[in-house]
């Protein structure tokens, strides 16, 4: 039964990802746009003069690039390549392949919005659920006000105001980007620190802005797991309150709160990009913003499939772990 | 009415919140010439003064007159966007609540992959792929095409719950039709989730169409919130120490996101009556 | 810069740290310099604070571009510049053409070395050039070269003879480095036999990128590009030029204007990329050592040879009208786009050539010309005069319309120019009656090279020191060159301009008598057509730290244009002093 299960669950995942990635192929060249010319003439606009021949060198690159095959020969390419995890040279960025690209980004990303979620959704949870706790100490009502604001509003408004007051008027904290500006990457203290003070901005908006959120789900389901008659029953055989606070509503309550969890990851990807944007953060975010406006299909395939499958192996672990953390829910097809 | 709202808080303060806003915007329209809004109708750069309350930004802007005239295109973005996601999804949600089957897989399917992906990606692409600029309406119809993803998918989980309900059954065999059933019977008892779906939709749009205007993608002469941020970002203003520029672009933000949520929480109490408690 | 980072910031990096994968380095063992003798500068034409292109040092393959690092690599037969109007015989020693310009003898200069001890010789400019004819479309220059050059031969060690397909008087100046536009002078017993599209020459083991100039790559990462000095530059020896003071120069990847003008005001930095006129403010207030080429007043830069202006698409209707295109010239306010756009910091351009020393007799060439037809005034009346005239009238709203159409002038834009001019042209349009809107596509490129506008805001890459090349911007159909590639943007027609532009093709440039004349001539038909509106001069507004290094190139001393990115930068490298 539980194989069953599972392998239903990863043929949902297959088929998304194998959705995604001819979406993925199809969008960017839906509009019509060629990725070699606008690099090219981009760069010729650069230097402020167009050399002849440029028509001729676009044809080159084109061909050099397999752009000029016919449609259904690029896709099968590009399933073929996307198998292997060979997502071919950013026009962009020549030469720098794309493996090399999200190589490189991904670990920031990662980083940063791994941490930030494990976080914020952990301190949120707790809060919410202590909030929702009538034996909670009085001063955790206050907390929530300003929580709840925050959460309103999207991180990088947040991450603007951030920037202005910490970064440019109280100058604590670096404005922009990943590392100061010519620091050598490596695993000594000085680059850490660096990279630390870098990522305290971006993960601050972030972090202030989600814990509201997961706050205020897992508040609600703990009044609707405290409502329910098995708690009345462990107060009435006189558990501990610790007990019956953790054993029984927290650990009840945060199922569906881990369901919001695996929903929510899309969200916070897409919060997380403007976030990487607007502090210079050199992740996935800005790699990929910066790829559709030059419309580098390459790279815009690479990065858009590498997020659609890490999120649906994300949900496929999440989905495969549900049921295993709430025993009520059968493996079988409801 | 009023009763309802004092046992209410969420609702009174997301209503009270909004209401600001409208008197804001009523008051600024009477007081401001649109065509200051434009470019060159003020001297650039200049910080909050008698003349222009909220300064001026670079090209010459008055800023007041920018957030009267602006504010108003921002939330028509995200109420086009939000009425249309949520009435093609309320539709969607009952054809496949409803009647189930193939239909129902099929649309629950391509809604749970639709909200795998992040949405963001989705809409820069695609207005990247347009050629010439973004005008406001294209900007709202490009957020609606994805804005009903998620209310067809809570909007369903509540048609399956209404489905077993006793009255439903009643109507079912005293002959009511389909459709007649949706209309009169469920519709009308799903009115206060619709509305919190409805006022979540409204705010998941403008939150959509402001990232896509702070990264350029927007209708770059409309002076909408996000296009100011976009400036703002663009000439560096925080560095710059032009604090006006982006303190009440943000502000009006804040205030638009917080009145929505309160009002969504405060509909969602009415939804679902086991919420209900003081903050 | 940090502030002790909080608990929540240890953890969160902790785990982006866990998983960074070593980024490329490729470090030699460097002796340490000290940062007095270092210029460290910060160039824009990386990707996201990223070298993408450290491993590319060979100007020619795809994707390289030699406003990175290679343009102070490869040195050329010959520099030029503008502002000095002066020309530094450099690898060669000096050229002859024979007087009908259809073979060019260049005597190039003996005891140069490479910088792996093979001597320098005129093959290897024989060999670059025949190499770039043979590959033609595939690289750089290629089809350039193409075009002209029949073959390249060497009758010795120090002599070339080029002999061309047509007449081609400007062919050496052709591969002067000037600004972006020179040929690369590669080695041949390195490049020989490589493909060209994908040989990157880099291997830093061998000593490779090879040089005949005064910096060796001695490490280049994503982080930076470092260059060291080779004090034995054959130049010094020579005494052609002193051997730089800078000992090393770092170059930067950018993260943006917002943490350029940090990095200045805190002195890691020395020299920038060209930034807007309002960051200069915060600059200045926060360093005072921060100069320009023109000191710390506006326009904070120089003149670049890229004048802008508003161009129209002549093929659409009815822009196909001059007096329209008279009439929108008429409707701008110049004053308005530099006090507004620029913050007072531009000037404004009459002809779509930059106002450079060796241009101006041009100018006064048609100075009566345009005292008669002036493509800067703003005069709204005269507007107004010419379009009713044709028969144009204000509609209801105030637009100009005619038989039920209005004009629109969608305007596309780009870059820091688009967005500073292109509100306050619709604007400025708005308001006189002819509709206008603004965007910044994303394919703007592509659109203005396909012709797929209205309205464009765009430079001239045309003349420096003599006006052929701007007149052929504008020509539609040519004969003296077979198979040229006319870029014509505002694709304006006239079959006596060409005409005209095909005779100067065969003219050598210094024979003023003769050029003069014809370049009146042409402006006689141009100047009253006006094909594109003229706007303003570019300007190259580059910061310029003087904590540590003076004698930039300001306008008391303009040796040189001075953008780091130009293939003239070597000049400004060895003009460095100590501070």
């Amino acid at each position: 039964m539980r194989l069953l299960y599972i392998a239903r669950r990863f043929a949902v995942f297959l088929l998304i990802v194998w959705l995604a990635a001819s979406l993925n192929f199809f969008l960017p060249r839906l509009s019509g746009q060629d990725p070699v010319r606008t690099k090219l003439l981009a760069e010729a606009q650069l230097g402020g003069y167009v050399q002849a021949g440029i028509e001729d060198m676009v044809q080159e690159y084109n061909r050099k690039f397999g752009l000029d095959k016919p449609l259904w020969r690029q896709y099968v390419t590009y399933v073929g390549d996307t198998m292997r995890l060979d997502f071919n040279y950013s026009i962009a960025n020549y030469p720098r392949t794309v493996r090399d690209l999200i190589a490189e980004a991904l670990p920031w990303t990662i980083g940063l919005l791994g941490m930030t979620t494990l976080l914020s959704f952990g301190i949120g949870t707790l809060l919410g659920a202590l909030l929702a706790w009538p034996g909670a100490p009085r001063w955790m009502r206050y907390v929530m006000p300003p929580l709840w604001a925050l959460h309103a509003i999207p991180f990088f408004l947040l991450g603007l105001i951030l920037m202005y007051l910490l970064a440019f008027q109280f100058q604590l904290l670096p404005i922009f980007g990943g590392y100061s500006p010519g620091a050598a990457p490596g695993f000594n203290v000085k680059f850490i620190l660096d990279v630390m003070a870098h990522a305290t901005l971006p993960a601050l908006s972030i972090i202030l802005v989600s814990t509201g959120g997961w706050a205020l789900g897992m508040r609600g389901m703990m009044v609707t797991t405290m409502g329910e008659d098995y708690v009345t029953f462990a107060e009435a055989k006189g558990l501990k309150a610790s007990t019956i606070f953790l054993r029984y509503c927290v650990r009840n309550a945060i199922l569906p709160q881990t369901t919001a969890l695996a929903l929510a990851l899309g969200q916070i990807l897409s919060g997380a990009v403007l976030v990487e944007v607007i502090f210079g953060y050199p992740g996935i975010g800005a790699l990929l913003f910066q790829a559709i406006r030059e419309n580098d299909h390459f790279l815009i395939q690479g990065i858009v499939f590498t997020v659609i499958v890490a999120l649906g192996f994300t949900t496929f672990i999440l989905d495969v772990l549900y049921p295993w953390l709430d025993p009520r829910i059968s493996y079988q097809r409801s | 009415m009023f009763r309802y709202l004092k046992r209410n808080p969420s609702l009174a303060f997301g209503i009270f919140l909004m209401s600001i806003l409208a008197v804001f915007l009523l008051i600024g329209t009477f007081r401001i010439d649109p065509e200051d809004a434009r470019p060159l109708s003020a001297p650039a750069l200049h910080p909050p003064s008698w003349d222009y309350p909220f300064g001026t930004d670079r090209q010459g802007r008055d800023l007041f007159a920018a957030m009267v005239v602006g504010t108003p295109l921002t939330l028509r973005i995200g109420f086009v966007a939000g009425i249309l996601g949520v009435t093609i999804g309320t539709v969607l949600a009952f054809v496949a609540g409803f009647y189930r089957g193939i239909v129902d897989t099929a649309i629950r399917g391509i809604a749970d992959i639709g909200l795998t992906v992040p949405g963001l990606l989705i809409l820069i692409i695609i207005a990247v792929s347009v050629r010439g600029g973004l005008t406001v309406n294209q900007m709202a119809l490009v957020v609606a095409s994805l804005a009903w993803l998620n209310p067809t998918r809570t909007i369903r989980s509540q048609v399956l719950t209404l489905r077993e309900r006793g009255y439903v059954e009643v109507a079912r065999l005293s002959g009511m039709s389909g459709p007649e059933i949706i209309f009169f019977e469920m519709i009308p008892n799903l009115l206060p989730y619709l509305g919190a779906t409805l006022v979540s939709a409204v705010s998941a749009a403008i939150l959509a169409s402001i990232g896509l205007e702070v990264l350029g993608l927007g209708p770059l002469e409309a002076p909408t919130l996000g296009m100011t941020l976009y400036w703002v970002n663009f000439n560096a203003a925080i560095i710059n120490g032009w604090w006006w520029w982006w303190t009440a672009p943000i502000v009006i933000i804040v205030i638009v996101f917080l009145g929505l949520f309160f009002m969504t929480v405060g509909l969602d109490e009415i939804a679902n009556p086991r919420l209900r408690r003081s903050i | 810069m940090s502030n002790a980072p909080s608990r929540r910031t240890v953890l969160a990096s902790a785990a982006s740290l866990a998983a960074i994968t070593p980024f490329g380095l490729a470090t030699a063992q460097q002796a340490a310099v000290p940062r007095e003798k270092t210029m460290i500068l910060v160039w824009s034409g990386s990707r996201e604070g990223r070298w993408v292109d450290y491993e590319l040092w060979n100007p020619y393959s795809i994707g390289s571009n030699h406003q990175n690092g290679a343009n102070i690599v490869y040195e050329p037969l010959a520099f030029y510049s503008a502002f000095a109007d002066k020309t530094y015989m450099w690898l060669a020693e000096s050229f002859q053409f024979t007087p009908d310009f259809r073979q060019l003898t260049i005597k190039t200069r003996p005891g140069i070395s490479w910088s792996d001890g093979a001597p320098f010789s005129a093959e290897d400019v024989a060999f670059t050039l025949n190499s770039l004819r043979d590959m033609g479309p595939k690289v750089k220059w290629g089809v350039d070269v193409r075009q002209v050059v029949k073959e390249a031969k060497t009758t010795d060690a120090n002599t070339v003879v080029i002999d061309f397909l047509v007449p081609s008087p400007r062919f050496f100046f052709f591969m002067t480095y000037k600004y972006d536009i020179g040929v690369y002078i590669v080695p041949k017993h390195i490049f020989e036999g490589q493909d060209w599209t994908t040989f990157k020459h880099f291997d830093l083991a061998k000593g490779w990128p090879i040089s005949t100039g005064p910096w060796k790559v001695t490490e280049a990462s994503l982080q930076q590009k470092v260059f060291d000095r080779r004090p034995e530059w054959w130049a010094a020896k020579a005494g052609l030029a002193p051997l730089p003071v800078v000992e090393r120069t770092i170059w930067l990847p950018s993260v943006g204007e917002q943490a350029l003008a940090q990095a200045l005001i805190t002195n890691q930095v020395d020299a920038g990329f060209g930034i807007q006129p309002a960051t200069f403010k915060t600059i200045f207030a926060g360093n005072p050592k921060i100069t320009t080429h023109t000191g710390q007043k506006p326009p904070y830069g120089y003149v670049d040879w890229w004048p802008i202006s508003l161009y129209v698409n002549n093929d659409v209707k009815p822009f196909d009208d001059k007096d329209v295109r008279w009439a929108l010239s008429y409707y701008i306010d110049r004053g308005v786009l530099i006090d507004v756009g620029y913050l007072g910091a531009s000037q404004t351009s009459s002809l779509p050539m930059p106002a450079y020393p060796p241009l101006q007799p041009y100018f006064d060439a048609v100075k009566d010309l345009l005292e008669k037809h002036n493509t800067l005034e703003f005069n709204p009346k005269k507007g107004d005069a010419l379009l009713t005239g044709k028969g144009w009238k204000k509609d209801g709203e105030g637009f100009w319309a005619k038989d039920g159409s209005r004009i629109k002038v969608d305007i596309i834009g780009f870059g820091a120019a688009g967005p500073a001019m292109g509100p306050l042209l619709t604007e400025m349009l708005k308001r006189r009656g002819i509709e206008s809107a603004f965007s910044m596509p994303p394919d703007f490129d592509d659109r203005f090279q396909k012709g797929q506008f209205v309205g464009s805001i765009y430079g001239h890459g045309g003349a420096i020191n003599e006006p052929y090349n701007m007149l052929r911007l504008y020509q539609g159909r040519t004969e003296a060159v077979p198979g040229a590639h006319l870029v014509n943007f505002s694709h304006w027609k006239n079959a006596d301009f060409d005409k005209i532009t095909d005779e100067m093709f065969a003219v050598d440039p210094n024979d003023k008598a003769r050029m003069i004349p014809l370049f009146r001539k042409a402006m006689e038909i141009w100047i009253p057509e006006l094909p594109d509106i003229q706007l303003l001069q570019n300007f190259h507004r580059i910061p310029w730290n003087t904590t540590y290094w003076k004698n930039w190139p300001t306008a008391e001393n303009a040796y040189v244009n001075g953008a780091s990115w130009h293939l003239t930068y070597p000049i400004v490298l060895w003009n460095l002093k100590q501070a």
